[in-house]
């Protein structure tokens, strides 16, 4: 006997949930369709061998397996890097234009804490071969277009640029070290501990006010924008700016400015994002849900070098927001269920035939105890909540009443009777 | 909208409620005796809820609080996905390995270590290459050493009272402590209008 069988971090998805989850699922796919991506798919197992020079995934949180050839395996943890090996292997000219959506599972064997997901669904896009601010916007405004278009409102993106900070630091004599020591503490905006930290450090006083500054610069773009345009020290920030206000104007062109905002305190220690990066939230719900960038250095990796950019949905954290605010579709479509005594059997396959015909749910029994018993079970069954019932008996339909089962026509579609 | 804390139970609370009191907000149902579990302020601006202080990190990043105010300690043992915005400097300490006086720890041989902090006390001497055991224990730790159950704790040292009483001692620092203000990510974006000026009150308090 298989008792309590379960696995921390993966669970089953009810048929309420799978419903949702598929019809958002076919809603973004036609959304990004009719921007010109293609939907494609990579293997659910990859080899570890992609990932074991990757930093943004620790080799730890990586689930391995051996095949029958001694081949180590991998759960695929991430769904960008297949793909641009993809977009490499079938386009092996670099100015191809390529653009893709997936929707996939990824596995992640986070140690802690238990209750958190290993099984993640993603959906997302990757625009292959374009190096331009449109197509950062493009993907940007796909972002949010992903949450507007399912009722969501309260759409937030925070934009930043991992270029701003390295491109600082580049011009400052860090040890890798302090590196990263100092990329930390920006990423948790620890202004308290970074200045305790540059106390230490051997650098000029208007380096170190200016890095105290950087965790702060987040906010509304404008104001931002300023900000950082007053703390350039060298060409490559100023281009950094450049590149971040074009991208802004196009969002105000298209229309959907209003849902960014700049955030500069991100840096590339975990991920492969070379220049923008964002985050997007929901209000009211903590945990970012949306995660995107440009990574120009990846697909080189591949021996095609090639831009891209390219976010991902995290497809349950979104259900169970919409599920909290009721923003769900639900499954509610009737169904009609035709109850019969033997002799009446091909007259009740051949009514349910005529629903199935017309696209209606129809299911057939036969009954084996008294009409009120067999009603009784129905009703009592979640998953038969709301459906017609209808007895056939002598080629006459009946259906329950106050208790009593009066002879009815044959059973239709709802939308026809009314 | 409203703008929930998540306070440390015990000392930590009452100094951060002092200084939201000091900050001009007013707790009419609040006592230290109240079995309250929620309580908002006469504006309906704030809430503040008191938890244990290991549950504070995942309630701020869950974003079912949006400012949390903790202990470096509890950050460094249940490491979080928040900023960690201000060290408000109160309930200032020192984590610390504690031990017999005349036992210092000696290199080469495997240490049996008793402290409520597995993970800091693991960083720490694993860093110095040291091989060590660790023992979870819940509470009075300094009695590990003395019944032989480890040779050494890992905890945090206010004034040193109770290591001397029980004729321990501090044998090496690890690193200081105090208090500090949490924000969520999403909520410093998406509340930013009510939660700068918070912090930015906060900040002016120290």
């Amino acid at each position: 006997m298989l008792f309590n069988y379960t696995i921390d971090g993966f669970e089953n998805v009810q048929h309420q949930d799978y419903f949702s989850h598929q019809k958002i699922t076919r809603k973004l796919m036609s959304l990004y369709r009719t921007y010109g991506y293609h939907q494609i798919s990579t293997p659910t197992f990859e080899t570890y061998d992609l990932y074991v020079h990757e930093d943004s995934i620790p080799s730890d949180d990586l689930f391995k397996l051996v095949n029958h050839q001694g081949k180590v395996l991998v759960l695929k943890p991430d769904a960008t890097l297949p793909i641009t090996r993809m977009a490499a292997m079938n386009h092996p000219s670099s100015d191809e234009i390529i653009k893709y959506c997936y929707q996939t599972n990824i596995y992640r064997n986070f140690s802690a804490p238990e209750m958190v997901k290993k099984e993640i669904n993603q959906i997302g896009i990757e625009y292959f071969g374009n190096n331009s601010p449109e197509c950062d916007g493009e993907v940007i405004a796909l972002a949010i277009l992903s949450l507007l278009e399912n009722g969501i409102a309260d759409v937030h993106i925070d934009l930043g640029h991992v270029g701003f900070i390295n491109y600082l630091f580049d011009d400052l004599a860090l040890s890798p070290q302090e590196r990263q020591t100092l990329f930390r503490y920006i990423e948790n905006k620890n202004i308290g501990d970074i200045a305790a930290y540059l106390e230490q450090l051997e650098l000029a006083t208007d380096k170190k006010e200016l890095i105290l500054k950087l965790p702060t610069l987040y906010g509304q773009p404008q104001t931002v924008l300023k900000e950082m345009r007053s703390l350039c020290v060298n060409q490559k920030m100023e281009w950094v700016v450049e590149q971040i206000a074009e991208i802004y104007q196009h969002l105000e062109v298209i229309g959907l400015a209003q849902y960014v905002i700049f955030d500069l305190g991100f840096t590339n220690q975990m991920n492969y994002y070379t220049d923008i990066n964002f985050k997007g939230y929901i209000n009211n719900c903590g945990e970012p849900v949306i995660s995107g960038g440009r990574y120009n250095d990846l697909s080189e990796k591949f021996g095609i070098p090639r831009p891209a950019c390219g976010f991902a949905i995290d497809l349950l954290k979104v259900i169970d927001y919409m599920e909290e605010e009721n923003l769900l579709p639900l499954d509610n479509q009737p169904r009609t269920v035709i109850c019969y005594t033997a002799p009446d059997k091909a007259a009740a396959y051949h009514a349910a035939q005529n629903l199935r015909a017309q696209a209606a749910i129809a299911e057939v029994f036969i009954i084996k105890n008294s009409w009120a018993e067999q009603l009784q079970a129905l009703q009592k069954n979640q998953l038969y909540q709301n459906a017609n019932v209808y007895f056939l008996s002598d080629g006459q339909f009946f259906a329950e009443h106050d208790k009593k089962f009066l002879p009815v026509d044959s059973p239709e579609l709802e939308s026809e009777v009314n | 909208m409203v703008i929930r804390f998540a306070l440390a139970k015990g000392r930590v609370a009452r100094k951060a409620i002092e200084l939201l009191i000091e900050l001009g907000y007013i707790f009419e149902d609040y006592s230290e005796k109240s079995r309250k579990l929620i309580f908002t302020d006469t504006t309906g601006t704030i809430e503040f809820f008191l938890v244990k202080s290991p549950d504070v990190p995942i309630y701020v990043e869950k974003g079912a609080a949006d400012i949390g105010i903790v202990g470096k300690d509890v950050l460094l043992e249940h490491p979080a996905q928040v900023y960690e915005m201000l060290n408000l400097n109160i309930g200032r300490c020192k984590m610390c390995v504690a031990g017999f006086k005349d036992r210092p720890i000696s290199f080469g041989k495997k240490l049996v270590v008793g402290t409520k902090y597995p993970v800091i006390a693991k960083n720490y001497f694993h860093t110095k290459g040291q091989l060590v055991d660790i023992i979870k224990i819940n509470g009075s730790v300094e009695l590990a050493p003395l019944i032989g159950l480890s040779d050494c704790i890992v905890d945090i040292v206010e004034s040193g009272n109770t290591l001397k009483e029980n004729g321990l001692t501090v044998l090496e620092e690890i690193c200081e402590i105090s208090s500090r203000l949490i924000v969520n990510q999403v909520s410093l974006k998406t509340k930013h209008e009510l939660i700068d000026p918070i912090i930015k009150a906060f900040e002016k308090q120290l």
